[in-house]
């Protein structure tokens, strides 16, 4: 039975694949962008009998930077392209079973692209919602 | 027993265990209308019950692991098979978890279907052959 700490952690672990991003499994204090912040959305349970199937639906927040920065924009870009050492796409679904904690996972969609203010400070961000089943 | 929401009917196939896999599970128990309608019906249709037969129907989440449900299925079909299902999510037939067996005619499988995005199901429906039973212990 997966562990939702062990799913999250390998997330955590396939987004640390990209160059020069960083990835929390917690939400920081004070994060330091670019940062990956992988939050778990809802759970599905009872998909199959006996718990033989749970979806977990996660979040990852990526915060690439200060939106006023004129490369951000092509940072976001390269993220969320479909292909590409910087795809958050290619990265999550590099080990779609997290070392066989899960049967599989699929990166859904990007979506709520666009700025979001931390402490008075404007940045450019994404969510990428990934589908977990285990 | 108290009125119960579905999660854990345990089902089997020839012995193996597919619960795990298995989303859904329905098992119709019929028998054939025999119309006795005759003079003495004054004006309407008669009925007597005649042979009973059945249907099993099952939703599959595929897996082609070894020995998984995909797998299982691969070689069966044209084939007898021994389905158990347990009702009232039980693991072990009792009084309020009855054991329902049947052999059923595995007449088809449909190995690959599904949509880009969507988990890959399958549902397969058997008829009955032969009697089904029913225990409780």
């Amino acid at each position: 039975m997966a562990s939702i700490t062990n799913i999250r952690n390998g997330i955590v672990t396939n987004l640390n694949t990209i160059s020069g991003l960083r990835a929390s499994a917690e939400i920081p204090d004070n994060p330091s962008p670019p940062i990956a912040i992988v939050n778990l959305e809802s759970v599905d349970y009872d998909n199959a009998f006996n718990n033989g199937l749970t979806v977990y639906n996660f979040q990852v927040t990526l915060i690439v930077g200060r939106a006023a920065e004129r490369t951000m924009q092509r940072k976001l870009d390269a993220y969320s392209d479909v292909t590409g050492a910087q795809s958050v796409k290619v990265a999550v679904e590099s080990d779609k079973t997290l070392s066989g904690e899960v049967y599989d996972l699929r990166v859904e969609r990007s979506s709520s692209i666009g700025s979001i203010t931390i402490q008075d400070q404007t940045y450019l961000a994404a969510e990428f919602t990934v589908t977990v089943y285990a | 027993m108290a009125k119960f929401v579905v999660t854990t009917n345990a089902v089997t196939l020839n012995g193996t265990d597919i619960s795990g896999n298995c989303a859904r599970a329905e098992l119709v128990i019929n028998a054939a209308e025999v119309d006795t309608t005759d003079f003495g019906s004054a004006g309407w249709t008669e009925v007597i019950g005649g042979l009973k037969s059945g249907t099993v129907s099952l939703d599959f989440h595929s897996d082609f692991g070894s020995g998984a449900v995909s797998e299982l299925f691969q070689d069966l079909v044209g084939t007898i098979g021994t389905v158990t299902l347990i009702a009232g999510n039980g693991t072990a037939a009792s009084a309020t978890t009855p054991q329902y067996t049947a052999e059923v005619l595995i007449n088809s499988f449909t190995p690959v279907a599904g949509a880009v995005g969507d988990l890959s199901t399958f549902s397969v429906s058997f008829p009955t052959s032969g009697a089904v039973s029913y225990a409780t212990a």
